[in-house]
């Protein structure tokens, strides 16, 4: 991550001392703006890496005693199964989780943008969608626990009076119902924030080029996949990126709805972590994880930056 | 441009300087001066209704005034080892559970208080409240690193918890033994409006606790004499498949997720016929007045008999321990013998403390207010077991009570289950060098 | 003829669907809402009630005076405001640079790439060796170590939200104030932070939200109310050796309150820069 930044950094630094053709005022505004970047974003590179290096460090010595003994705990970290559990977890959530927000989000998005004309109206939910961003995780875990929880979530007492179900379903007891438990906090908490991006999107969409579509008889479908959908791609990537890395980093609700139960159904990544970290006070095999866990995200971050538009021009 | 250098550079020197010098100006009490406050690290709970009633009197007495920082009982254990880990001076004394005090006193984190405080056994307190409260244990299997270590006083028990067993005495006379339990609760049991035995089976230390009990008395256990794993052995196995398939039956739905205080209420709101309980659960929930609708309705006996004929409590008092790196130690000590007095106990136990004291157990006039004081007495006085004293006992905790919760959900066989829990312990212990 | 059928359809669906989307997010709130209002004895009901029926404020004195949750409210206020503060400073001192002074793209795109990079990273891994740092440092339970840690995890954000917004403005207007003879720290200070007010408010209100809603390191890094802060308080109530859901709700209702409080103040400004600073919002 950092690597790959700072060598542009050094890269483009390089490129411009030698070949700037214009002497005078783009030099000097080059030079004034290192010399405000380079001590800030010097200090923050400090802070940051000295935590990476530190966590190698502590990856590579013993938890008990801190003697140096190389490469044992990455191979203890990678050798537990629970490891592979928990990347299981994460994945399935991830593909629960992912297309109901993405696809809950732009369908909203179209329906809204179609069929409500008041701007007022308009404004009134976009403003409600940027509310459920904001609600911190660890209280939408509460309000989880309050629907779902067996004896007094509202949710089964809900079912029982329409009739629909007799019994309570015990949602946080059961593989698939928990694991459907977490991951429609997640979904309700961030499907407003693709509806927003989406909705925004399809608002740039230029009233020409609808109007010449319409004219020439297409159909709703056709509107969406051939005018619209270009203009949304590039958004609809960034959301996707950057709701996989939340995804990857979900921690607070889990922790308060289920603590990673049913067994170990819902401890994904960040859970399983914790655990080792702070339940079983493993640091040095801690250490090994957290230091892997970075080293995959920045593979991933790098890959997904090769796809990924970062700046309309 | 050379401003604007000037500026960046000023900027940060200054954040470095701020972070360097904040700490410092934090004020350092003097050593030995009377505080002005005493933190205590707490569970959150009913098992500290009785510290925060006694805290205002205290308070007057002294003039030191009580900072109760409640936590739930899992952050309590991993909030405890991180602030002992940073060496911080945060909290001046400390309430832990007794199947903590072996990491504690492995990893020395701990004041003796025999030795620095003078602290002697009181004849009124049962004997085996000291034994639990002493590092390394007096009795049974002492860690390989312990071994050679001199006994001292770590902790002084302030909720004297021994895990009973509750019922409805009016709907049945007291079962004497776990078959009779089953027995009777098959009978009784009406899903949806009466649950026959209620298994308290949330993941960790909930289904552990519930279990234990069960477990020794089938004949089995977690360790042996030598820290060998039989948790796996036949009569292990036997007291695992009791509970996740036969007293599984006759509990109410979503037992995987049940804790104390929900297996409580449902005592309280009379949809519950049977389960073993806590005495902070009485107090606070069972038999509390403002709202429990089973007062009177509910009898409280030690531990019921297994095949093997014998009945074994298991011992969950939280102690009262002063942190090595508290500044404040001595006025620690002396708030511990404070609320350890007869006096303060007897007021504490009227607040829904969990006394233990021998004197104010027995007492007739408050046996009257508490019924479940004389079931406690007596298993007591029973010696009741305690949980294997091992450091790594959280680790095993949670790696069996993973492994009994996914039986119980039915995620794995009973026998799946046993030797998967098995298998990570003997790795976890050999790793730790036992 | 024929198009009017599908428009009619389409508004046939709507009605519907928003109101059933609507019922989805107002219910768990109104739930959270109408537990904290309920008295310690409605919670041995049988079958919980739909609507509190005795409603009694209880729950929320009992949170914020008899538990003390107030200091850690304070704590709270504190340690995002100053985040705020210092998360905006720096992220200025980088976004100027990259929008008003003529950069290589390179360096642009590196600067919003490490910005980026940062949201993959999951705390949990980070938290491992922060919390040694912060030990060594003497900042274990202080709320300064919250405050560094918070500020380095909003800076990308800071940084994305202020570059969208200072793009937006012209570059003619400094130029014009430079040609009436201004300094550039005297353009800056009187052009541009005037007309940068909106994004600089936007952006704050976001960094405080999200900063109020982070958990697990003042989990972590934090031990007593000197320094917990409101989040670690909710956390601290779900216990379950008690029946204290009442209080519990009161908690997670005072936890949304604040930062949807100021989100609703705040709306017309946050709307553009939530979408990344890429596209303008109406």
């Amino acid at each position: 991550m950092e690597s790959a930044s700072d060598s542009r950094l050094q890269a483009g630094s390089a490129s411009l001392g030698q070949g700037t053709r214009e002497p005078g005022p783009l030099a000097r505004q080059e030079r004034l703006a290192y010399a405000i970047l380079l001590p800030v974003l010097g200090t923050i590179f400090v802070v940051v890496t000295y935590p990476l290096l530190f966590a190698v460090d502590q990856s590579l010595r013993a938890t008990r005693g801190g003697d140096f003994v190389g490469l044992r705990n990455y191979t203890t970290a990678l050798e537990n199964p629970l490891l592979y559990e928990a990347l299981a977890a994460t994945g399935i959530y991830a593909g629960i989780v992912l297309p109901a927000e993405i696809l809950g989000g732009l369908g909203l998005a179209l329906l809204v943008h179609r069929t409500v004309r008041s701007a007022r109206i308009r404004m009134a939910v976009y403003v409600l969608a940027t509310l459920p961003i904001v609600i911190p995780p660890v209280a939408v875990g509460v309000i989880a626990r309050l629907i779902y929880a067996p004896g007094y979530g509202v949710l089964n007492h809900l079912l029982m009076l329409a009739g629909l179900v007799q019994a309570e379903i015990p949602w946080l007891s059961r593989r698939e119902t928990a694991m459907l438990a977490v991951a429609s906090v997640d979904v309700w908490q961030w499907t407003p924030f693709v509806y927003l991006v989406c909705f925004a999107g399809l608002q740039t969409v230029p009233r020409e080029s609808i109007d010449a579509a319409q004219v020439d008889g297409a159909t709703r479908w056709t509107l969406f996949s051939r005018i619209e959908l270009p203009y949304l791609r590039p958004l609809l990537l960034l959301v996707l990126f950057w709701r996989l890395a939340d995804v990857l980093r979900v921690f607070d609700h889990i922790f308060i709805l289920t603590g990673g139960g049913p067994g170990a159904t819902t401890q994904l990544l960040s859970v399983y972590l914790y655990r080792v970290a702070f339940k079983f006070f493993d640091t040095g095999e801690a250490a090994a994880l957290a230091v892997l866990v970075m080293l995959a995200m920045s593979l991933l971050y790098a890959t997904a930056t090769r796809l990924l538009p970062l700046e309309r021009d | 441009m050379k401003r604007w250098v000037g500026w960046s550079v000023l900027t940060v020197v200054a954040v470095l300087a701020l972070v360097a010098l904040l700490p410092s100006w934090v004020p350092v009490s003097a050593q030995g001066a009377k505080p002005a406050k005493l933190v205590i690290a707490a569970v959150a709970g009913n098992e500290s209704l009785g510290l925060k009633a006694v805290a205002p009197t205290y308070e007057r007495e002294s003039g030191i005034k009580l900072d109760i920082v409640e936590m739930p009982y899992p952050t309590l254990y991993e909030k405890l080892v991180t602030t002992f880990q940073a060496g911080a001076a945060t909290y001046d004394l400390i309430m832990l559970d007794d199947p903590w005090m072996p990491k504690f006193g492995t990893e020395e984190w701990l004041t003796p208080l025999d030795s620095t405080y003078g602290f002697k056994r009181d004849p009124d307190i049962p004997g085996v409240i000291y034994d639990v409260g002493t590092w390394p244990p007096p009795r049974g299997p002492v860690p390989p690193s312990e071994k050679s270590k001199p006994k001292h006083l770590l902790g002084i028990t302030v909720v004297g918890n021994v895990e009973m067993f509750m019922y409805r005495k009016d709907l049945s006379p007291a079962p004497k033994s776990w078959d009779e339990v089953l027995a009777n609760a098959k009978k009784l049991n009406k899903p949806g409006s009466m649950a026959g035995y209620v298994v308290r089976g949330a993941a960790t230390n909930p289904i552990v606790a519930d279990f234990l009990p069960i477990l020794w008395s089938f004949g089995g256990d977690v360790f042996d004499a030598s820290w060998n794993v039989v948790i796996d052995s036949p009569a292990s196995l036997r007291a695992v498949k009791f509970l996740v398939n036969d007293l599984k039956s006759v509990a109410p739905s979503g037992a995987e997720n049940i804790d104390a205080a929900d297996r409580s209420r449902l005592m309280a709101i009379g949809q519950a016929y049977q389960s073993t309980v806590w005495p902070g659960e009485v107090t606070g929930i069972v038999e509390n007045p403002k709202v429990s609708k089973t007062i009177g309705k509910v009898g409280y006996i030690p531990m019921p008999a297994g095949p093997s004929g014998k009945g074994y409590g298991m011992m969950g008092n939280w102690l009262l321990a002063i942190p090595k790196a508290s500044k404040n130690g001595r006025a620690g000590a002396d708030f511990i013998v404070w609320v350890t007095s007869p006096k303060v106990q007897k007021a504490y136990a009227e607040a829904g403390g969990i006394p233990s004291r021998t004197s104010i157990l027995t007492d007739t006039a408050m046996n009257d207010k508490n019924p479940y004081f004389a079931a406690l007495a007596k298993s007591l006085d029973a010696v009741p077991n305690w949980r294997p004293r091992t450091d790594q006992w959280n680790a095993v905790e949670t790696i069996l009570g993973t492994n009994l919760n996914a039986a119980l959900a039915g995620l794995a066989t009973p026998e799946d289950a046993t030797k998967k829990a098995a298998t990570e312990i003997r790795a976890l212990m050999k790793k730790a060098g036992y | 003829m024929p198009r009017r059928r599908p428009a009619q359809l389409w508004h046939l669906v709507a009605v519907p669907v928003l109101g059933a989307v609507g019922l989805v997010y107002a219910f768990p709130l109104y739930w959270l809402l109408v537990t904290a209002l309920k008295g310690e004895g409605e919670l041995y009901r049988v079958t919980p009630s739909l609507y509190p029926l005795e409603p009694t404020l209880d729950a929320f004195s009992s949170v914020l005076v008899t538990r003390g949750f107030l200091g850690l409210l304070e704590n709270s206020i504190l340690v995002c405001g100053a985040t705020v503060v210092i998360a905006l400073t720096i992220g200025f001192a980088v976004a100027y640079p990259i929008t008003r002074l003529k950069v290589s793209r390179r360096l642009r795109l590196g600067v919003l790439n490490w910005a980026l990079s940062l949201r993959f990273l999951p705390p949990v891994a980070v938290v491992v060796p922060y919390f040694a740092i912060v030990r060594g440092l003497g900042l274990y339970d202080h709320p300064l170590a919250l405050i560094l840690i918070y500020t380095v995890f909003n800076l990308p954000f800071a940084i994305w939200m202020l570059k969208g917004f200072l793009a937006e403005i012209p570059s003619e207007i400094e130029e014009a104030a430079f040609v009436d003879g201004a300094s550039r720290w005297m353009a800056f200070c009187r052009v541009l932070l005037p007309l940068a007010a909106p994004g600089i408010l936007a952006s704050g209100v976001i960094i405080f939200a999200f900063a109020w809603s982070e958990f697990l390191f003042a989990l972590i890094l934090t031990a007593s109310p000197r320094a917990q802060t409101f989040p670690v308080g909710v956390q601290g109530l779900v216990t379950q050796f008690q029946i204290i859901w009442n209080d519990m709700a009161a908690a997670g209702a005072l936890a949304i309150a604040v930062p949807l409080g100021l989100m609703v103040l705040a709306r017309r400004y946050v709307l553009a820069g939530l979408t990344f600073g890429v596209i303008r919002g109406q």
